[in-house]
């Protein structure tokens, strides 16, 4: 067997990283003590992401066709390294803090982050569905560890929630894979792939078998009917982890879907574009008009984000370069928006202990950086013209008009008003509303500001420059012609 | 860097020089010059531009395609047929002029902000910098951006400036306008899959003819996101609150400028790209406006607050620019186009009057004032000849643009029953009566008569930034008014080939 492991790279790396931290701690005089841990992390991290750089002579496979790499999956995994890369930079900020949910054991905090982390990449790279669903176990189950680390009744509380609504997810997804097995005996995608193509198999098991997967991938995207776990993890997680979960659950639940739905099963999507837009509609409105009425920041962030699922999905209803390459770069940007978002309201949250809107009050005059960066975010989140935002709404929107859906793109450009409404709550609470007596200048370590900088930034300027969608796009053209010859 | 987008860049450099402005001082120094150098140079590009024009003006009789001059043209999303295309033609020419004047107006009139001022002349200046985007914008995309860009810092300047209850009418305006954004994305991305070209270019998407079903709903959806924004009726209710709680600089640049966009875009996109749709709802919108024009006009009677008395007229007039834009013919859009500049004049004028006297007098109740042209004539004289024009007095701007707009309504075109055309427009000259009405009744009860409260006896006339905010507004209104020509050459090369369009 062909062992080549620097395909793997990226992968042992972070894996490596994980485990140097975890010897790392017992060095350390406190458990309290994260400086060195942390920058480990990143340069654990940047390391990964360089070795990446060096792989773009992919595709190529390895283990026995178990794992492979190509191009998209390398711009994925570059995705995901980013993103942990900054929620590793932005969550020390919870260190130091009145808020009840204090992390401790920074060390092991970080070392599970980074096996998350490396279960994400082994998920993109798996080449048969046994190896895809370990990936993704690795890639969950320390999300729930996460949840409950404070080990107060809230953390705990949602840790279990997760875990229960996680396994019925995974429970779907098992199901459905079993389905898919038994259609047609073979376990590697690309075989599955040639046999439902080449047989045309209307079998209805098959469709059961979409619809299954489709609901576990719905449970890790927060996809209406099974978005209930976000909201009470969002809120029990300790801030940084709900950040990471904001955007680790939702990358985990797209790479599935890109795996599963339009790898495998992509031929089949044209009987699923109508349930596809109704699904659409109803995961961006529920999550929008709920959001209006929330008051706490991290509930308010669940419901946004489960509507931005809504928004992604739009880029489902076609088998075209452009939709993939609309979902693709919307997780980016969603990533960077939403990371930016949440680096300020850790620092918010954990300093003054608060996490009702209202305790926003009077930061602008007090932060008034905090402030912006804040207001760039949400209006990221809003997709307002020229963030970065706006281009990944536009793209998708793109999508269903493309595929003729005119009423869904004025549903969603609908809904875009709607959140709006919420995320002007957040600003004027933040510049309009008379000042919070109490509000007090935030402590921010360098290391955080360099995160909410590059999250900001990026979430600002992935808009102006076009080389990154057009990179997506070329390279996304190019997977959908290997894999489903379109 | 083209002279195009240094128009639009040099508010947003301005800006940028407002946030790193020394003391909050100097900041309305930054702005001012930042605005005075823009107003210069659009000055020098309305000459260059006549130049240019000059040579085809005869030419521009036939041609089936707008001719963009000092275009700057780059790719920017190249595989989504996305670029940066700016350009200029008669119509964004008048606008460009009409903003740079109010902008640099309404930075003097904003002389006295002290709350937050580095914010604020920031805002004010991201604001502009959208706006001139949207008028030298000829991509949709890019259009689009731009026109998102000027609408929402409109929030915050409301919410965080604003008089009144603020938060209720920012909150109200921006999601009226954005619901009016939703609908134009809509459109243009309908507009952009159905022309199968695969660009957003505004000038390639007007050569296609789109299928007559398709532009039957295109139309309408695009024609009413824009039209909210016109405040056409019954989507208009946003601009009374909204103009009422704005502070002044924000009021006259919102009813002045922004507007216009709506105007402009119903104009430009709706009518150029979709004459098949717009001949089939044409009577429709121009029986829509109708009702704006009255509504309008019939409201500001019975208003007691100045700035809703001046909202109101402000929603009568952009009905006349829709109601223009809906006769589909040249003296319709002419007169529509004459009626955004010089109603942006006026109505700058008039929001500019109202900050002045509130600031002297704080109030802006008008049974609680009276004979303050006693104590202060500059302002009183100012206050009428903007009254005076915006009732339509001939040598004063507004005259010449309604004029064209109810005889391009009389005049009728081919495709509507002439009579039915006739008959609204009959009905909206009306309101020039009832203007005449409103604006001589409240005007007399605040400058004429005996001073009403002791109070304002001690109030001082007007100074010298305020005479010169004035005096500027006041002299275009008479340049346009008494030598319409400068304007009506600019425009008119522009109109024919929207008419060329339609008559095809």
């Amino acid at each position: 067997m062909n062992l080549s492991l620097e395909l793997m790279a990226p992968e042992i790396i972070v894996l490596a990283t994980g485990f140097l931290i975890l010897i790392s701690d017992l060095f350390q005089k406190s458990k309290n003590e994260n400086k060195a841990s942390s920058i480990l992390a990143i340069v654990g991290i940047m390391l990964a992401a360089c070795s990446g750089l060096f792989l773009t002579d992919a595709p190529k496979e390895t283990l026995g066709g178990r794992f492979g790499l190509d191009q998209l999956d390398l711009i994925l995994k570059e995705i995901l390294l980013l993103s942990a890369g900054l929620v590793i930079m932005i969550s020390p900020a919870a260190m130091k803090e009145k808020s009840e949910q204090k992390i401790t054991h920074f060390s092991e905090f970080f070392t599970v982050i980074l096996f998350t982390l490396s279960g994400m990449m082994f998920l993109v790279s798996s080449r048969d569905l046994v190896t895809l669903y370990v990936s993704l176990e690795l890639a969950t189950i320390p999300l729930f560890a996460l949840t409950a680390w404070t080990k107060t009744d809230k953390s705990g509380e949602a840790g279990v929630k997760y875990l229960i609504m996680g396994a019925i997810g995974s429970a779907f997804l098992l199901y459905g894979l079993g389905f898919i097995y038994s259609i047609t005996g073979d376990l590697g995608l690309k075989a599955i792939q040639t046999t439902l193509t080449a047989s045309q198999l209307t079998n209805p098991s098959l469709y059961l078998a979409g619809a299954l997967i489709l609901a576990g991938v719905g449970f890790k995207l927060t996809l209406f009917p099974f978005h209930m776990w976000a909201p009470d993890a969002y809120q029990g997680a300790p801030t940084p982890i709900t950040a990471f979960l904001s955007v680790a659950s939702k990358g985990t639940g797209l790479i599935l879907a890109i795996q599963l739905l339009l790898k495998v099963m992509g031929f089949l999507l044209q009987p699923f574009v109508f349930g596809i837009a109704i699904l659409a509609t109803l995961t961006m409105t529920l999550g929008n008009l709920v959001a209006v009425r929330q008051n706490n920041l991290k509930r308010f962030m669940a419901y946004s984000s489960i509507s931005q699922a809504g928004y992604l999905l739009m880029g489902f209803m076609t088998t075209k370069p452009e939709g993939l390459t609309a979902m693709v770069f919307y997780m980016l940007v969603y990533a960077l928006t939403n990371l930016a978002a949440f680096g300020v309201l850790i620092v918010h949250i954990h300093q003054t202990g608060q996490e009702d809107i209202t305790s926003l009050r009077g930061i602008s005059k007090a932060n008034p950086l905090l402030a912006l960066s804040l207001m760039i975010a949400l209006f990221g989140l809003a997709g307002i013209p020229p963030l970065a935002g706006f281009v990944g709404k536009f793209f998708l929107f793109s999508i269903a008009a493309q595929v003729g859906y005119y009423w869904l793109v004025a549903v969603a450009a609908l809904n875009s008003t709607v959140s709006l409404y919420y995320y002007l709550r957040l600003v004027r609470q933040m510049y309009i509303e008379p000042e919070n007596p109490q509000s007090q200048k935030l402590q921010i370590s360098p290391m955080s500001i360099l995160g909410l900088g590059i999250a900001t930034v990026g979430s600002v300027v992935a808009g102006l420059i076009p080389y990154i969608y057009d990179g997506i796009l070329a390279t996304s053209s190019q997977w959908l012609q290997v894999w489903l010859k379109i | 860097m083209g002279i195009l987008s240094l128009l639009i860049f040099i508010p947003f450099f301005t800006a940028m020089g407002v946030v790193f402005a020394p003391s909050p001082k100097s900041v309305r120094w930054v702005s001012l010059i930042g605005t005075g150098i823009h107003l210069i140079l659009t000055f020098f590009v309305t000459i260059e531009y006549f130049n240019l024009a000059s040579a085809d003006s005869q030419l521009a009789i036939q041609q089936l395609s707008t001719k963009l001059y000092m275009v700057e043209k780059f790719d920017w999303f190249k595989s989504f047929g996305i670029q940066y295309y700016l350009g200029v033609d008669g119509i964004s020419m008048s606008m460009v002029v009409l903003t740079s004047i109010i902008i640099f107006t309404g930075v003097l009139a904003s002389w006295n902000v002290e709350n937050r001022s580095k914010e604020f002349f920031a805002l004010l200046l991201v604001l502009v910098t959208g706006v001139f985007g949207v008028f030298l914008s000829f991509d949709l995309f890019l259009f689009f951006m731009f026109y998102e860009v000027a609408v929402l810092p409109m929030y915050l300047l409301i919410g965080i400036w604003g008089t009144g209850p603020k938060e209720y009418s920012a909150m109200k305006l921006t999601l009226m306008l954005m619901v009016g954004s939703a609908l134009l994305l809509v459109g243009i991305l309908a507009l952009f899959h159905a022309s199968g070209l695969h660009t957003f270019d505004l000038i390639q998407l007007a050569n296609v003819k789109f299928p007559k079903d398709f532009q039957n709903w295109v139309f309408p959806t695009i024609f009413i996101g824009f039209g909210i924004l016109g405040a056409l009726y019954p989507f208009h209710t946003w601009s009374p609150d909204g103009h009422a709680s704005a502070p002044t600089a924000v009021s006259m640049l919102h009813a002045g400028v922004l507007m216009k966009l709506g105007g402009y875009g119903a104009l430009r996109i709706a009518v150029y790209l979709l004459p098949e749709g717009a001949k089939e709802w044409g009577l429709f919108f121009m029986g829509l406006t109708t009702i704006n024009i009255l509504y309008g006009s019939l409201g500001a009677i019975k208003q007691k607050d100045l700035k809703y008395f001046t909202a109101y007229s402000s929603v009568s007039h952009c009905g006349m620019v829709l109601f223009g834009v809906a006769t589909l013919n040249l003296m319709g859009f002419k007169g529509a186009v004459l009626q955004m500049f010089s109603h942006g004049i006026m109505t700058g004028l008039f929001f500019g009057l109202i900050g002045m006297v509130y600031g002297r007098t704080h109030t802006r109740i008008i049974p609680e004032m009276g004979g303050l042209v006693k104590v202060m004539p500059w302002l009183g004289v100012a206050f009428y000849i903007g009254g005076l024009a915006s009732l339509g007095l001939p040598s004063l701007s507004g005259f010449v643009a309604e004029s064209q707009i109810f005889m391009g309504g009389f005049f009728g075109n081919q495709w509507h029953s002439v009579t039915a055309m006739r008959v609204l427009t009959v009905l909206s000259t009306m309101s020039i009566v009832v203007t005449a009405v409103y604006v001589l009744r409240g005007l007399g009860t605040v400058f004429l008569g005996p001073i009403q409260d002791k109070h304002h006896e001690e109030l001082t006339d007007a100074t010298f930034t305020e005479k010169l905010t004035t005096g500027i507004l006041i002299f275009t209104m008479f340049v346009v008014g008494i030598y319409p020509r400068v304007l009506v050459d600019m425009i008119e090369p522009a109109i024919y080939p929207i008419l060329n369009r339609l008559n095809m």
